[in-house]
């Protein structure tokens, strides 16, 4: 019995060895028919998703002959863990997308782009939006080119506004313009504004007042620095001084300015372009509208963020990858994603025509918000630690929004923990 | 003799390979979906093991690290202790009293149990937006409170000190009904002739609850306490969904520990000692459970 006892755990071993090793893929992109295959891994949540980018991959493959151009996908909330673990087994693919939101955990993966690189891709920033170049950027080195661009907006509930007589924001509003409304529109149980709880939610609005990050370019974090400090305490304030927005209940609620405007409990609300025409269209019925954020006193300066595409560090064949990627954010490419209306494209001779895929009726809105917010905005610059202080001021923001604490504790506290 | 001792000697070789032939698929995904993780989990809490990137070896840092500068991990420790001490004897004694007060004189009795054992088969989703509806700000308690009282209730799920209370109250609602039916099974199993013994005798109401029914449960009692502790120190779900761990980490149990640590910050080494620190602590409460139950379990009718 006890040889069965050793032979029944030599079989499951081994098959759990060869099972194991079934799962672990070769590493690297294959050749075919000679030709060196060079996968494309994108995040796509639906089936027009996927035959958009079906559509841009054919033009790589068309201006790419030489090699053998193919797509891999997975929705959005499985693309960061299945390339979590494509790079720690060395299968990332040669071209894969990243968000500017995510870099900061991935940079690892991606090779640092140099000029030379660009000029192989047949790529220039002076051809994309300005800023376009801080997207994928990470601590000064590049990692990527943005095939999309976006930045904060403030959207407003026009039917709340109009009906608590307040005015409606406008493209060179000022902070003081913003308190004057969102006070006036806090009436009836109703509130002005929803206090943001994501980063670039509740962080865009002190940014633009102060004219200052939280970070250096350098991912130097000085998240204390008297200006951001006092423009966050504004923020906060709005909440716990002037009393036109309302706590948010619970840290879980990570969405709740957005969620509160959306449902019709706040006038207005700071989101980012891409969800402008969701919120022109949304459910609730009610006539939205859009403003860049407020001005302050060192003019308007919104973040600007996007998704592009990498070559990954572990590419067997980096000069082909590279010329891949240079197709699918070339012209060609880029004039089919603004035409079908998917998102803003990051290449400024394109971005015209995403604004003829907009409905007509809010088309000039969109194109002239749109316009004047791309105009100044500047890149986010982010620490290598960054989720773990975005998940650490995240929960204690609802603390300081009930005033149960103050900012300036807070940001001195996560500059103490997370400061380099 | 010795002829027949080996021809079922060689039976049983032959049935003993039948056997594992049957069992081999079971064997394979015991060893590929628990040996092997747990065996490596162990390794892993010796690493400094990031997600991507290389592996060294740094013997019990990891244990260090938690245990001196790791600012969350005693925090943690701190709420899933405050969880389970508050979660455990209200969730055993609330279930109880429901058990016994749905008893046999109850009209419609079935009915009841199903409706209290709801919560525990809705997904735990719903149930936390019914109770963030009813607590947040804007919500039913506070909207009854200030139009019935004038009185304006507290924001329970983002004051530090009122969210752990909701998420103990919201998770024994949820569980309360799991404890009661393995409790009403038990009491159903009592024998009618000790029950009638002690009514003669002249035991009614409390005493007969507490010196003959509990006693004669207490084997149910026992089985449901370790396993409501097991669970509560494996909280996750409630407070995730309820508070996300906040404000600050005022409801951030050890298990949302880890998992921020291993899947948010790609730290698996730190995240894998802090799960056998939180193995360690459930084994040695419930060896204890087991030393103490000496007492006052009974198993015997």
């Amino acid at each position: 019995m006890k040889k069965l006892h050793v032979g029944a755990v030599a079989a499951a071993t081994g098959v759990a060895v060869v099972l194991t090793g079934c799962a672990s893929g070769s590493g690297g992109d294959a050749s075919t028919d000679g030709k060196p295959t060079i996968v494309v891994d994108m995040w796509a949540g639906s089936e027009d998703d996927t035959t958009a980018l079906e559509k841009q991959v054919a033009i790589a493959q068309e201006e790419n002959p030489e090699v053998v151009v193919k797509l891999q996908t997975a929705p959005w909330n499985d693309f960061f863990t299945k390339l979590t673990t494509n790079m720690a087994s060395g299968n990332m693919a040669c071209v894969t997308g990243m968000s500017g939101a995510q870099l900061g955990g991935f940079t690892d993966g991606f090779r640092e782009l140099t000029t030379d690189d660009l000029e192989a891709a047949g790529l220039d920033f002076a051809d994309f939006n300005p800023g376009a170049e801080g997207i994928l950027s990470f601590e000064g080195g590049l990692y990527g080119v943005p095939f999309d661009v976006a930045t904060m907006l403030v959207y407003y509930n026009q039917d709340m506004l109009t009906a608590s007589g307040a005015a409606s924001p406008e493209i060179g509003w000022t902070f003081d313009d913003f308190e004057d409304i969102a006070t006036a529109a806090t009436t009836d149980g109703k509130y002005g504004f929803g206090m943001g709880m994501g980063g670039y939610q509740w962080m865009s609005m002190p940014i633009a007042y102060s004219g200052k990050q939280p970070a250096s370019e350098d991912g130097t974090l000085h998240i204390d620095d008297a200006d951001f400090v006092d423009a966050a305490s504004w923020y906060s304030g709005l909440v716990t001084d002037l009393g036109v927005a309302a706590p948010v209940a619970s840290a879980s609620d990570t969405g709740w300015g957005e969620n509160q405007y959306t449902g019709g409990n706040a006038a207005m609300a700071v989101d980012g372009t891409w969800n402008a025409v969701s919120y022109l269209n949304n459910e609730s019925g009610f006539a939205a509208g859009m403003a860049p954020l407020p001005t302050g006193d060192h003019g308007n300066s919104g973040p600007i963020l996007g998704s592009g595409y990498g070559i990954s560090k572990t590419c067997d064949h980096p000069e082909e990858a590279l010329k891949v990627m240079g197709s699918l954010l070339g012209k060609d490419a880029q004039d089919y994603i603004a035409s079908s209306g998917r998102s803003y494209p990051a290449r400024t001779e394109s971005q015209p025509l995403y604004f003829d895929s907009i409905d007509e009726q809010y088309r000039e809105q969109v194109k002239t918000v749109f316009e004047s917010a791309f105009e100044t905005t500047v890149p986010l610059y982010m620490t290598k630690n960054w989720e773990k202080l975005d998940s650490y001021i995240q929960p204690n923001l609802v603390s300081v929004y009930n005033g149960q604490m103050e900012m300036s504790d807070l940001l001195e506290s996560a500059q103490t923990q997370f400061g380099n | 003799m010795t002829i027949t001792t080996k021809r079922r000697g060689s039976l049983a070789r032959s049935e003993a390979r039948q056997a594992l032939g049957f069992a081999s698929p079971a064997l394979v995904g015991l060893a590929l979906f628990t040996i092997v993780p747990v065996g490596l989990s162990i390794v892993m809490s010796v690493y400094d093991w990031p997600t991507f990137g290389d592996r060294t070896f740094n013997g019990v840092d990891n244990y260090a690290t938690l245990f001196t500068s790791s600012p969350d991990f005693w925090p943690a420790l701190r709420n899933s202790a405050v969880y389970t001490l508050l979660y455990v004897p209200l969730s055993i004694a609330l279930s109880l009293v429901l058990a016994i007060g749905l008893g046999p004189r109850i009209r419609g009795r079935g009915a009841l149990r199903v409706l209290f054992f709801i919560p525990v088969v809705v997904p735990m989703v719903a149930n936390v937006l019914v109770w963030k509806m009813m607590l947040q700000p804007q919500g039913l308690f506070n909207g009854l409170a200030q139009s019935w009282f004038g009185v304006t209730l507290p924001n329970f799920l983002a004051d530090p000190s009122w969210a752990m209370i909701m998420v103990v109250a919201m998770s024994v609602w949820q569980g309360l009904g799991y404890n009661m039916l393995i409790f009403s099974a038990a009491l159903e199993q009592l024998p009618e002739s000790v029950l009638e013994a002690a009514s003669i005798d002249g035991a009614r109401g409390f005493r007969l609850i507490w010196s003959v029914m509990i006693p004669m449960i207490s084997p149910s009692i026992f089985f449901a306490t370790i396993m409501t502790m097991i669970t509560a120190l494996q909280v996750f779900a409630q407070p995730q969904l309820l508070t996300g761990g906040g404000p600050g980490n005022a409801t951030k149990p050890l298990v949302m520990f880890i998992w921020e640590q291993g899947f948010t910050f790609g730290d698996l080494g730190l995240a894998a000692a802090a799960a056998w620190i939180l193995f360690a602590i459930i084994i040695v409460i419930t060896g204890v459970q087991f030393a103490a139950q000496r007492k006052w379990v009974h198993y015997e009718h």
